[in-house]
């Protein structure tokens, strides 16, 4: 986890790089990188690239950022890990590359010096960043597949600025403020802004999988480099029978990449099967003492959510080092603050996140791995099963003029007594992308208007396109039921949600997230099998350890990290208990906090 | 390359698009792999006037349906081209259908209030099929892309150059003679005074120029332009018992310019809806302090602060302040502009042409 900036004053108009401004916006992501910070200038005073790093391989001054080549011609300030770095160096070198340091980024530096953007089929990371080639006089802005870095750029025609973070980007001081209708729109019906937008019209996100060139002429439109709904689409049905040979390769593979670090790696352990099969491979892999974290609350103890035991039992049997870390409502609400001040852009979650992060740093940990992803590949939501049967029950009706309508005027007595989403099942419950808004939504399109001003979601509503936004992630068609929820899952909620999440919660404690199971070679390993239908459920995943979970595990029910935020929010607060979700209520919360009252 | 313009008016034209045009127009025949540029005007010229290499200008009268009518035969029977050039939102609609009908990239060149807030449905839609936008301000683009469904990428900024004869000099006497302000340290404002365009400022200037005289008793402000609310303003100027102080040069041909520039000390135009402003270029190249709005398209000649002041539209006592700082500080460097000379502009105009000949469709 580093911390990426820069300003590219590429229109002849425009004013030099200001070096105070680019600092600022560096600086205001220290916690990204709390190991270093430092910056570069060049292109006659219109380039500034600035780095806040969190030293995680190859830990010497050499490999700090931002890093040049050795003709100074290709500067680049990079945020992520490249775990196949030491493959591709050695390719490199057979190629008569030298280098001067141990670093992935020298790698990259490298790799993009010889193939220019064709390098990005052969990286195997997570990554975001901002590259100069002074040669073509352009800056190159990157991500990876799955958007696992952020990267947020505002181009006001004249000068390009780019950061990690949105609030980085505000710190600068350069950039208007005004509120993105669209933004504030799509918070209110995910509970997260999805991207390109942000909550303020400045500001944008480099789409996942995209990178974009910027050149003294201005931005150009972002350009595909990865999709995953195109790996699934373009598998071929597997035909073999056993998928649990290839599913533990693949994935005993993944977790040897991510443990790639110059730093000693730890885990996020929750009850699940997910992070106990993490930690169950990472023994495979022969990493030993992991240093495993479980959130446990008061609140919880002696029930069925109380994750400690279980969790205990787990690291145990790997022989982890297992900390458990107690979190009470009265440190919740003296860290509400922080959480509030950290939270780049609004999530309705990210709570748990930001203890399990606290409590790693408190180990002394850099970097933990993390079970996010197993419920979107393997098919752990709810939404696996719902989606595909409301579609089926609902195409037909979905196409009869005047029956939505209809359906929404029937129930309209009934309106406070039912679910809004039962009212809106017939105009969206026909086709995918509408019936993951009714499944993922917090709010439905037609609730903004009592809560929004007319022209905050007329315009928000307009712009964002909510149905179609959702229907990219479908596109090309994934091939079958499960292909498509693992698309919808993978590029909205986990993409939007969980990662953004990651980012924010887990920087603000200087911890970097691995993601083992948010991989696309391992997604390329697995998409076959998923076509075939051999990978539908947990199961699939919980077979994987050689030596198998404890039946407890295997067994329980998703729950995830859980917190007992409703009830702390509600103390916190000091209100009543909210009518309906408690969600709900957070997000109206959550948008006075960020200056756009509901 | 060949490239049908549709604009207002261009060569032989007044005031600041026709100006623009001209600039645009001229930069665009003199890339290298351009023919020829036909130029379609809404508006007979008013004067005779010079065309550059390469330029044919025509002018097709006969109301807004007549030149519609005109221009659309050229696309339909009409030579070849390979560009659509639209000098003006209002012409979008007519330009978007000779785009289609030959199968060619839209550009469109917007300036300011024009294109701020969504126009009727037609241009509308028109603007949402052009290839390229480009605006003359930050501020243009920024308000443009709050309404239009157009990608980012596609808007992109083209802002207005400054002649280069605009250069300091000596103060001309006959002129302080002939507006009777020899010896006073003079404000100036250029714009129109009409009442659809009180946004200029010229009341903030009033205003402030009431709190600045007890303190610098040797001040003059000079309006030049003429319009229709000067009667508002002379009444005004006497409410705040300045108006021994205040002269209405009103209407100021275009070679009398740089003159009145020259017999400023300061040049300040508080306006709140510029799309860009290029007399505050004009006036920072003659060597004067400059005073503009900060909510505009101001910010761009004025390089957001270091070309000149920039206050918050309506607050008289920032004007004030601005104004006292700048007559006590040296002269400010006349090439601090510089970056608005007009060789910048002709290859950024060219090399926009370009990019947008390849990117388009």
């Amino acid at each position: 986890m580093c911390g990426v900036a820069g300003i590219f004053a590429y229109h002849y108009a425009a004013n030099p790089v200001d070096g105070a401004e680019l600092r600022r916006i560096r600086d205001h992501m220290a916690a990204r990188g709390p190991d270093g910070a430092a910056d570069w200038f060049g292109g006659e005073g219109r380039v500034g690239l600035g780095h806040r790093r969190l030293a995680i391989i190859d830990l010497s001054p050499e490999a700090a950022g931002p890093m040049a080549t050795a003709d100074g011609q290709v500067v680049i300030s990079f945020n992520g890990e490249i775990y196949n770095y030491r493959e591709l160096r050695a390719a490199l070198e057979g190629e008569g590359a030298r280098f001067r340091t141990h670093s992935d980024t020298e790698v990259l530096l490298e790799l993009y010096r010889r193939r220019g953007t064709a390098m990005f089929g052969e990286l195997r990371g997570m990554y975001a960043f901002v590259l100069w080639d002074a040669a073509k006089g352009a800056m190159l802005l990157a991500r990876d597949a799955y958007g696992i870095k952020p990267l947020y750029y505002s181009d006001d025609g004249w000068t390009l600025r780019v950061a990690s973070q949105v609030k980085a980007l505000l710190a600068g001081g350069r950039i208007d403020r005004s509120f993105e209708p669209a933004g504030i729109a799509g918070f209110y019906l995910w509970g997260h802004v999805p991207e390109p937008f942000t909550l303020y019209r400045g500001i944008r996100q480099v789409p996942a999988g995209h990178f974009m060139w910027v050149d003294r002429l201005g931005a150009s439109a972002p350009q595909p480099h990865a999709s995953i709904a195109q790996v699934l689409a373009q598998a071929q049905p597997a035909t073999g029978s056993d998928a649990t040979v290839e599913v533990r390769a693949a994935l005993l593979e993944s977790v040897r990449y991510h443990l790639v670090a110059d730093v000693p790696v730890g885990l996020f352990l929750s009850a699940g099967v997910d992070s106990g099969t993490l930690l169950a491979l990472m023994a495979e892999c022969g990493y030993r003492d992991v240093r495993a974290i479980t959130l446990a609350f008061d609140e919880f103890a002696g029930t069925e959510q109380d994750e400690a035991p279980l969790a205990a039992q787990v690291a145990a049997q790997y022989g982890a080092r297992h900390t458990v870390r107690r979190v009470s409502f009265e440190e919740f609400e003296a860290e509400l603050p922080r959480i509030l001040e950290a939270m780049d852009q609004p999530t309705i979650d990210g709570i748990n996140t930001w203890f399990v992060a606290k409590a790693a740093r408190e180990q002394g940990l850099k970097v933990a791995l993390s079970g996010l992803g197993g419920d979107e590949l393997f098919g752990g939501y709810p939404s696996f099963q719902a989606i595909p049967r409301w579609v089926r029950w609902m195409a037909v009706p979905s196409r009869i003029p005047g029956a939505r309508e209809l359906f929404e005027l029937l129930l309209r007595p009934a309106a406070g007594r039912v679910s809004p989403k039962l009212a809106g099942m017939v105009r969206y419950g026909g086709s995918y992308a509408g019936a993951y808004l009714l499944k993922r939504g917090l709010f439905l399109p037609s609730e903004l208007r009592g809560r929004l001003p007319e022209a905050t979601w007329r315009e928000g509503l307009e712009r964002l396109d909510a149905v179609g936004l959702t229907r990219r992630a479908l596109v090309p068609d994934p091939g079958n039921a499960h292909a498509r929820i693992a698309s919808l899952e993978s590029q909205m909620y986990m993409r939007y949600h969980l990662l953004r999440v990651s980012a924010w919660a887990a920087m603000a404690h200087s911890i970097e997230v691995r993601v083992p199971l948010v991989d696309p070679a391992l997604l390329r390993r697995l998409a076959p099998w998923i076509r075939s239908g051999a990978v539908t459920g947990k199961s699939v995943l919980a077979g994987v350890p050689r030596l198998p979970l404890p039946d407890r595990t295997r067994q329980r029910p998703k729950t995830g990290f859980t917190t007992p935020i409703d009830r702390w929010l509600q103390r916190a607060l000091r209100r009543e208990p909210a009518q309906g979700p408690w969600a709900r209520a957070w997000a109206g919360e959550l948008m006075r906090e960020f200056g756009q009252a509901a | 390359m060949k490239v049908l313009a549709l604009v207002s008016d261009a060569f032989g034209g007044d005031g600041g698009i026709a100006r623009f045009n001209r600039d645009l127009l001229g930069a665009i025949a003199g890339a290298p792999d351009v023919e020829g540029v036909d130029v379609l005007c809404r508006h007979a010229p008013r004067r005779e006037a010079a065309l550059p290499a390469k330029v044919r200008q025509a002018t097709a009268g006969g109301g807004r349906a007549g030149y519609a009518l005109r221009a659309l035969w050229r696309g339909i029977a009409g030579p070849r081209y390979d560009v659509v050039l639209c000098g003006h939102l209002h012409l979008a609609p007519v330009a978007e259908a000779i785009s289609r009908l030959q199968g060619i990239p839209l550009w469109v060149q917007i300036y300011g209030i024009e294109a701020w807030q969504r126009p009727a449905p037609l241009r509308a839609r028109a603007m949402h099929h052009a290839h390229l936008v480009t605006a003359i301000s930050r501020y243009t683009r920024a308000r443009f892309l709050e309404w239009a469904d157009v990608p980012a990428h596609r808007v992109r900024v083209l802002p207005c150059t400054v002649d280069e004869r605009f250069t300091p000099g000596p103060k001309p006497e006959p002129l302080a003679r002939k507006l009777g302000v020899e010896g006073r340290r003079i404000i100036l404002t250029v714009a129109r005074i009409s009442r659809g365009d009180r946004y200029k400022g010229h009341d903030t200037v009033l205003a402030a120029l009431k709190q600045l005289v007890p303190r610098m008793p040797d001040l003059a402000y000079v309006i030049a332009g003429d319009g229709d609310d000067r009667p508002r303003l002379e009444q005004l100027a006497r409410d705040c018992g300045v108006a021994d102080r205040v002269h209405f040069a009103g209407q100021v041909s275009d070679s009398e310019f740089l003159d009145y520039y020259r017999l400023a000390d300061v040049f300040v135009m508080p306006s709140a809806k510029e799309g860009f402003g290029i007399v505050f270029l004009e006036a920072a190249a003659t060597g004067l302090p400059v005073i503009a709005g900060s909510k505009d398209g101001s910010a761009d000649p004025l390089a957001d602060g270091a070309i000149g002041t920039m206050v918050a539209p309506g607050d008289a006592m920032a004007v004030a302040e601005a104004i006292e700082r700048a007559l006590g500080a040296p002269r400010p460097d006349p090439q601090r502009g510089k970056r608005f000379e007009p060789a910048a502009f002709r290859q950024h105009a060219q090399d926009m042409l370009q990019f947008h000949a390849r990117t388009a469709p």
